[in-house]
């Protein structure tokens, strides 16, 4: 068996607050094999955007590990680190705040190209609607100003950037959530076809166990910062174990009509 | 309704603007219309204004002509006071900008200089500086922005501490951009509104730090300057007042254009802010 592509182990982030430590997370591990969509679930609070956000270095662990591509994570730094990011990237609930309120949406997309050296300066916008199109947009949207599109188009180009680096995982923290139904389903169609095509894992993050029944392979439910139980995600979610699992399955009144 | 037709129903702004546009008028015209030395002596000395039509504003002690040198005087307030403003918001924005998202030891190095440079009186620390340097015109408008930039400091950090918890700071970070890009591309541009809003004090502010430099004589001596022309009518106060008093009362609607026009844009985008 090849090694995974990321393994967390013994994640710990602790926040002070009013003289009491709480641990937002707590002793953490879970891996992600290539090509693999592992959600996220459990209530407001339980630590699943922290974890992302630790996953990605944009805050520092109190204690654990996290292996990325056989390499220390959290031993890189500076201009390496800044580098190792084109691999792994991540996508954000409200595709608003996600974006610079004064970007346009070809730069936006520039950016990433411009900063790994994926493109040349003449060759960038040819590859601006390439990625466009290949999250369903028409390239005419390149010039206008991020908020001046619609919520769905956001995301796409919010998913358009993350995959211009060629990730190989990418983090949704609660990618779906902010959007309406119909839009939803078009955006979790658009995930599984990048995932099929370019074999990028996803570790998805939700709150919505009828939305990661549809897209994940395995799943992890965490409670108050530790992990309450996982597995395959249809098992999980058919016959959960533990106390929260259940009440997220009762929470979840339209999995009774979307089951198999 | 567009920003401008709302700026245009302001009657304040309105006065603001016009008395902006006469001094801009005045300060590119000076050249045309009194070529040659404002300094040069023109006619009989200390003529009161209205009494001789070549002279409409009258002579000063040496008989140098009082209208020329109030419009050669307008070039040297404005631009003074433009280039020391526009300085003191660069280096506040960027000092600011810096403590801000760096934190940490950088912050507090930044910040506990700011308080250095405002503990100390804002004039003092420029009449210091030029007395030590010399006058010239760039020397005076490094030390009035020497004394005017901890303000846009401090309004810029407290924005930028805002704004760098915001998820497309994060983004950015994700998708690997260097932390000085993120400082001054993605975070600078959006915290920049308030900053700016400072602008018309400190240009008025920079105006009249200007005016008392030169009334001290630590201007350029070169030039003419309003605050200068004041000195000079000062000897002899009782006898030609006039000589104070219009220097002064240029000096006035200057500072008062300077303010009530950057009102008025601070007032409509403001509006357009809130509204979007």
């Amino acid at each position: 068996m090849s090694s995974p592509l990321l393994s967390v182990s013994g994640l710990t982030k602790r926040y002070r607050r009013g003289g009491k430590t709480i641990a937002a997370v707590d002793n953490v591990s879970f891996h992600i094999e290539p090509g693999e969509t592992l959600a996220l679930a459990g209530p407001s609070g339980s630590g699943k955007s922290t974890i992302a956000r630790l996953v990605l270095r944009l805050v520092q662990p109190d204690a654990g590990d996290i292996q990325f591509k056989g390499e220390d994570f959290l031993a890189l730094g500076g201009a390496t680190l800044r580098a190792r990011r084109a691999r792994l990237q991540m996508v954000f609930q409200d595709p608003l705040a996600a974006f610079n309120p004064r970007a346009t949406v070809a730069r936006v997309l520039d950016d990433p190209l411009r900063i790994h050296g994926i493109a040349s300066r003449s060759e960038r916008p040819r590859r601006i609607a390439a990625l466009l199109e290949r999250v369903g947009l028409s390239p005419d949207l390149a010039p206008r100003a991020i908020h001046e599109i619609s919520g769905g188009q956001r995301q796409r180009v919010a998913i358009a950037r993350a995959i211009a680096t060629k990730p190989s995982l990418i983090v949704l923290d609660e990618a779906v959530s902010a959007l309406d139904v119909s839009v939803r389903g078009q955006i979790l169609r658009l995930l599984l076809d990048l995932q099929r095509e370019e074999r990028i894992a996803y570790l998805f993050i939700s709150h919505d166990l009828g939305v990661v029944r549809a897209i994940a392979h395995r799943l992890v439910i965490l409670d108050a910062g530790t992990i309450a139980e996982s597995g395959d995600a249809r098992t999980v979610i058919d016959a959960p174990q533990s106390a929260i699992g259940k009440a997220l399955v009762v929470a979840a009144p339209k999995l009774d009509r979307t089951g198999p | 309704m567009s920003p401008l037709r709302r700026f245009l129903r302001m009657p304040e702004a309105l006065a603001g603007t016009a008395i902006l546009a006469v001094l801009f008028a005045m300060a590119l015209a000076a050249p045309l219309i009194f070529p040659g030395d404002p300094q040069a002596i023109a006619g009989p000395a200390l003529l009161p204004p209205f009494q001789d039509w070549s002279l409409p504003l009258g002579t000063d002690r040496l008989g140098r002509d009082v209208l020329a040198e109030l419009f050669h005087g307008a070039r040297t307030s404005l631009a003074v006071g433009l280039a020391a403003a526009a300085a003191a918001l660069a280096v506040g924005a960027i000092v600011g900008t810096l403590a801000g998202f760096a934190g940490g030891l950088v912050d507090d190095v930044l910040m506990r200089i700011t308080d250095a440079f405002q503990t100390v009186p804002s004039f003092l620390l420029a009449l210091a500086f030029v007395s030590a340097v010399g006058p010239s015109l760039g020397v005076v408008v490094v030390a009035i922005a020497l004394g005017a930039w901890t303000g846009p400091a401090r309004v810029a950090r407290a924005e930028v501490l805002s704004i760098r918890e915001r998820d497309f700071v994060a983004g950015a970070r994700v998708i690997g951009m260097h932390p000085l890009e993120i400082a001054f591309r993605e975070i600078l541009p959006n915290a920049l509104p308030p900053v700016l809003a400072l602008s018309s004090v400190i240009v008025a502010a920079a105006i009249l730090t200007e005016a008392a430099l030169s009334f001290l004589g630590l201007g350029d001596p070169n030039r003419v300057t309003w605050g200068g022309m004041i000195a000079e009518g000062r000897a002899v106060l009782r006898t030609a007042p006039f000589l104070s008093i219009i220097p002064g009362v240029a000096l006035v609607l200057t500072v008062l254009g300077v303010y009530l026009a950057g009102e008025g844009v601070i007032e409509t985008t403001a509006v357009r802010r809130s509204l979007s």
